[in-house]
């Protein structure tokens, strides 16, 4: 069904004036905020910024104090109203899988909201094959959705609330939590009941980089719009440019650089400076000026990306916040430094078996001490039963390391006490202090009163928690916690640090000043930090990467050596601009064109030889009565090195599998 | 590092994880009130109005007599026992109100009694009792016998002439002493049972809460992977608990069975406080158990009602242990609760000390080791 292009968009929502109050907290402050049809458009913003408020009160769950929001041109501002919006509407809440019902499978889930909703049989069996098939999940048809793993729970959760074609979808953070290349399904599953269905869909989401996948976003930020428009729009707000580069010492380079300018962030050995001026001459003479005799090697300048621009625009909200900590640099050191020399971990050959399952297979690699290590893998490929094997919580079935100089096998103890742990549950005790957290922490570890003392002054100021000292843990913001949960694992000065998806949940400037505190314990404490996380953005800031699937370390090296990898193996990413993306979309898989993806209203495709893709994509377009805007070469993200991967090995094991 | 460092260490360790748990528990507001209400009011409650005693036992009276003899009969149903409910002159209409459960008791006195007692001749009265309540109706049963029993005993003896005269007929005469609580007093026996059961519910209860939550939370990991051992991670909330149980127990005692009810302290104080601490330690053992199979609080509360209720039963506080079947007594040998209640009224009523009871104690001891020991393995293995 496509519609006649010239047709005015129909409002699908409309809040105007909107305002949400929780007792004295003014969670959404007169918002205004119109979606279209068949429209993608996205809701971000930091934690508590409103997002869940605004989203539940348009799905007619929540009631609001002030101001209106019309649904399908109905004024939803009574129960009566909400019932005659809602079987338009598909709802997904946040958090994997919690609109489903554990003990039924896959199948069962889907059938119960599919007869919830009235949808008659026929359609039904159609809808649920189509969706399980992009969502690869039709081979789980009868696993139990308590079995599923976090990404699969999330495609299924998406499958329950499309089942009965709702007009527009809500779709509140579907994306956290989970792996890439589930999140990849996800965008598929929508893009194509859109350019299909013409279903219009609302979507929150917290990782910055999925936010160039809608056609128009609202940027929110304590209950405010800062900003909202085409990510075009949104991106030219804040003009600028990314400069990235390599320069040593780099601790003495960061300091320099944040006299001057806002964003500074280390990513391994590079440097990515974001900078006001738009000339890249001028950008970089700026950057050689503010490091003095520093070496400026490897420069390159790029348009900024949404996170930057973002960031920049919290940054202008409230100043002081990564002000303060470039301050406190050198005041919080640690007294002894450690050596930097030697391997933190070294794992040969480590296997471990659940039952017949076999959770690790054969994993082997090395630490240095001051490096940081990423280890990346979709859910359930076994990074953290290899986390949990280093840490001595779970016997590997075979194989040997050595952590922090103790034997794994022999030497649990003596592992424990040299080793910090952060989970990705949020594990610190909520009814406690944040001082009462970090002496218990202390007392854990046997640190006698005086050393206790002096490591929670240390650990205040490192994780800048001065002021939240005797705040219940429980009323402290995401990013404040997640701090203090790192300063816990750091109270006996560990010689390994262990993160497990530590940054879930957590917004991008808190993000960034996490990782901060990361480069900075890595190259100035010399501690080996060992870390996971399914946002890949953050993955670049690892010195070194392994790659998990099913259990194996599938790739290995530096960021930059895995992308090049990839692009030897598929080739370059291709941008293309395109007035109708949707349609285009499907003339390009058509063609033959590898990897092909929409994001919002542009399209990716991969490409070996982009000098002569180019053409031939410009073609085929031109041929389907599609105008075509500017065709760009972009360097792969880690993430597209991270899908193409798993895609890859996913082929391999299915041809593996029914030969 | 000397031994002597790590046995500091070791104490560090366990005295942080303590002290971590007084400080949540203090943080529970609405579970203290409950703790605060459970070892003071509900005692007072519960001792003042739980009897199983015989009072005010409604009484009707058919009199088909309405003689002297008859009169003096009637005259003995005295209270607190029973209570006078008034006379009817047709005996239908007396089963109607035993049916209604109206009355409790109805004598029936036949027409002749007087005369037939004066005369030497037999006679007989009827006594009809609603049983329903068993306990109850017996009692009512039992002292009405005595009563018609007592009469006619002695209105035999005057028949014969014998009253006021030296009796030397072989009677044997009962002549009672009550020992360990002299005035008879059964509030003491119901509020010490009822600090008894709170004591015991706690026990089980909060360091299986406390030990959940850990799990429920995800904070267990951060434990697991520090230098704790199993041992200092459950121990330690026992030590928290039991600490918190035995101030509420002192509240109970010196607040309430002491001032309100005068429940005596025969034995010595601390001896009961120590064998309560072994109590609350092995009770705990169970409750420890339960945490490591339950996933969640909603799940280790069902599982610990499902111990806690039939020790409460079946431990000899609500029922005499010595009257229930064999095998039931058998699996009650693995109740703490069961020997507890033997050494609370042992050293608090009798004044007993260890030398009689060794045995209660040694039972506990063996229990709570073996609770202990099995919930370390059941805790390891979890987490494999």
């Amino acid at each position: 069904m496509t519609r006649p292009a010239a047709s005015p968009p129909e409002v699908v929502v409309r809040l105007s004036g909107f305002v949400k109050r929780y007792k004295q907290h003014l969670a959404v402050d007169s918002l205004d905020l119109t979606v279209q049809r068949g429209e993608i458009y996205g809701l971000i913003g930091p934690d508590g910024a409103g997002k869940s408020s605004v989203m539940k009160a348009i799905a007619g769950v929540l009631r609001y104090d002030g101001g209106s929001a019309e649904v399908f041109g109905t004024l939803v501002d009574s129960e009566r109203a909400a019932e005659r919006v809602k079987p338009r509407i598909g709802f997904l809440p946040q958090g994997l899988g919690l609109n489903l019902y554990p003990e039924l499978s896959v199948e069962e889930n889907i059938d119960f909201f599919a007869r919830l909703r009235l949808v008659p049989k026929p359609e039904l069996h159609e809808r649920k094959s189509r969706l399980l098939a992009i969502t690869r999940l039709d081979r789980f048809r009868g696993r139990l959705m308590k079995q599923l793993s976090g990404g699969m729970k999330q495609k299924l959760g998406l499958i329950c609330t499309l089942i009965h074609e709702p007009e527009l979808a809500i779709l509140d953070e579907p994306t956290t939590g989970v792996d890439p290349v589930s999140r990849r399904d996800f965008w598929a599953i929508l893009a194509e009941w859109q350019a299909d269905k013409g279903m219009t869909a609302l979507v929150s989401t917290a990782y910055m980089d999925e936010a160039a996948r809608f056609h128009r976003l609202s940027f929110l930020s304590h209950g405010r719009v800062l900003a909202s428009g085409t990510p075009a729009d949104v991106q030219s707000l804040v003009p600028g440019l990314v400069v990235t580069f390599e320069s040593s010492p780099q601790l003495e380079a960061v300091a320099r650089l944040k006299r001057r300018y806002a964003q500074v962030e280390s990513l391994g050995p590079l440097l990515h400076v974001f900078t006001p001026e738009r000339e890249p001459e001028a950008a970089v003479a700026g950057i050689r000026q503010a490091l003095e005799h520093l070496p400026v090697e490897q420069v390159h300048a790029d348009e900024p990306e949404l996170e930057d621009v973002v960031v920049a625009l919290l940054l202008k909200e409230r100043e002081e916040q990564l002000g303060e900590s470039a301050g406190s640099d050198h005041s919080a050191r640690l007294a002894g430094r450690q050596q930097l020399d030697g391997l933190a971990v070294e794992a040969k050959g480590l296997i471990r078996d659940f039952g017949s399952f076999r959770a690790v297979d054969r994993v082997s690699f090395d630490m240095k001490q001051g490096e940081i290590f990423g280890l990346l893998g979709a859910n359930g490929a076994g990074k953290t039963t290899v986390i949990k094997m280093l840490n001595g919580i779970v016997p590997p079935t075979a194989g040997e390391g050595r952590v922090a100089g103790a034997d794994m096998r022999t030497a649990g103890g003596a592992i424990k006490e040299r080793i910090g742990y952060m989970s990705q549950a949020f594990s610190l005790y909520l009814d406690l202090t944040v001082i009462e957290n970090i002496r218990l922490f202390a007392g854990i570890y046997g640190l006698a009163r005086r050393q206790a003392q002096q490591r929670m002054k240390w650990i205040v100021e490192m994780a800048g928690l001065t002021g939240y000292e005797d705040d219940r843990t429980g009323r402290l913001p995401m990013g404040v916690r997640q701090r203090l949960a790192l300063g816990c694992a750091l109270v006996h000065s560990p010689r390994v640090l262990f993160l497990d998806e530590p940054t879930s949940g957590v917004d991008p400037i808190g993000r960034r000043r996490f990782w901060e505190l990361l480069s900075r314990l890595a190259r100035e404490e010399g501690v080996a930090i060992l870390i996971t996380t399914h946002y890949l953005s953050e993955a670049e800031h690892c010195d070194r990467l392994a790659l998990m699937y099913a259990g194996r370390i599938v790739a290995e090296g530096t960021p930059a050596d895995l992308k090049r990898q990839v692009e030897r193996d598929i080739g370059q990413l291709l941008e293309v601009v395109v007035d109708k993306p949707g349609v285009a979309l499907t003339h390009v898989v058509t063609a033959g064109f590898a990897g092909a993806a929409l994001f919002g209203t542009k399209i990716h495709v991969l490409s070996r030889n982009p000098g002569r893709d180019e053409g031939r994509l410009r073609d085929v377009l031109a041929r389907s009565g599609i105008a075509v805007g500017a065709v760009r070469t972009r360097t792969l993200s880690l993430e597209d090195v991270f899908v193409s991967r798993v895609m890859a090995l996913e082929q391999a094991a299915r041809k593996e599998g029914q030969p | 590092m000397t031994a002597r460092q790590q046995a500091v260490t070791w104490g560090r360790r366990l005295a942080a994880m303590t002290w971590k748990e007084v400080l949540q528990l203090s943080r529970d507001v609405p579970l203290l009130l409950f703790l605060l209400y459970s070892f003071s009011l509900s005692v007072v409650v519960s001792g003042a109005g739980i009897t199983m005693q015989l009072t005010n036992a409604e009484l009707l009276v058919h009199d088909a007599d309405h003689s002297h003899s008859s009169r003096e009969l009637i005259h003995r149903f005295q209270p607190p026992y029973f209570k006078f409910a008034g006379e009817i002159s047709d005996p239908r209409e007396g089963l109607r109100q035993l049916d209604q459960g109206k009355v409790m008791v109805l004598l029936e006195i036949p027409p002749r009694f007087h005369e037939a007692l004066m005369s030497g001749e037999r006679t007989a009265v009827q006594l009809l009792v609603d049983t329903t309540n068993a306990p109850q109706g017996l009692s009512a049963a039992g002292y009405s016998v005595r009563i018609a029993g007592l009469f006619g005993t002695e209105t035999g003896l005057a028949s014969a002439g014998l009253s006021g005269a030296p009796v030397t007929l072989p009677l044997v005469s009962s002549a009672h002493r009550v020992w360990f609580n002299p005035t008879q007093d059964e509030r003491w026996f119901q509020s010490i049972a009822h600090v008894l059961r709170m004591t015991t519910i706690f026990a089980v209860l909060l360091p299986a809460a406390a030990l959940v939550r850990e799990k429920e939370r995800g904070t267990v990991e951060q434990l697991l992977v520090s230098p704790l051992s199993p041992f200092q991670i459950m121990f330690s909330k026992v030590l928290a608990m039991s600490g918190v149980i035995l101030i509420a127990l002192s509240l109970a005692l010196y607040g309430v069975l002491h001032p309100v009810f005068h429940v005596p302290m025969k034995g010595s104080t601390a001896l009961f406080f120590l064998l309560t601490t072994l109590h609350v330690f092995t009770t705990a053992g169970f409750g420890l158990v339960a945490a490591t199979i339950a996933k969640n609080q909603a799940q280790v509360g069902m599982m610990t009602l499902f111990v806690v209720g039939p020790m409460l039963l079946l431990s000899g506080i609500t029922s005499p242990y010595e009257s229930m079947p064999q095998w039931v007594q058998t699996i009650m040998t693995f109740s703490p609760l069961r020997y507890y209640i033997d050494i609370t009224y042992g050293v608090m009523l009798k004044g007993a000390g260890l030398d009689l009871l060794w045995k209660p104690v040694v039972a506990m001891l063996l229990l709570g080791g073996a609770l202990f020991g099995f919930g370390m393995w059941r805790f390891r293995r979890q987490f494999q």
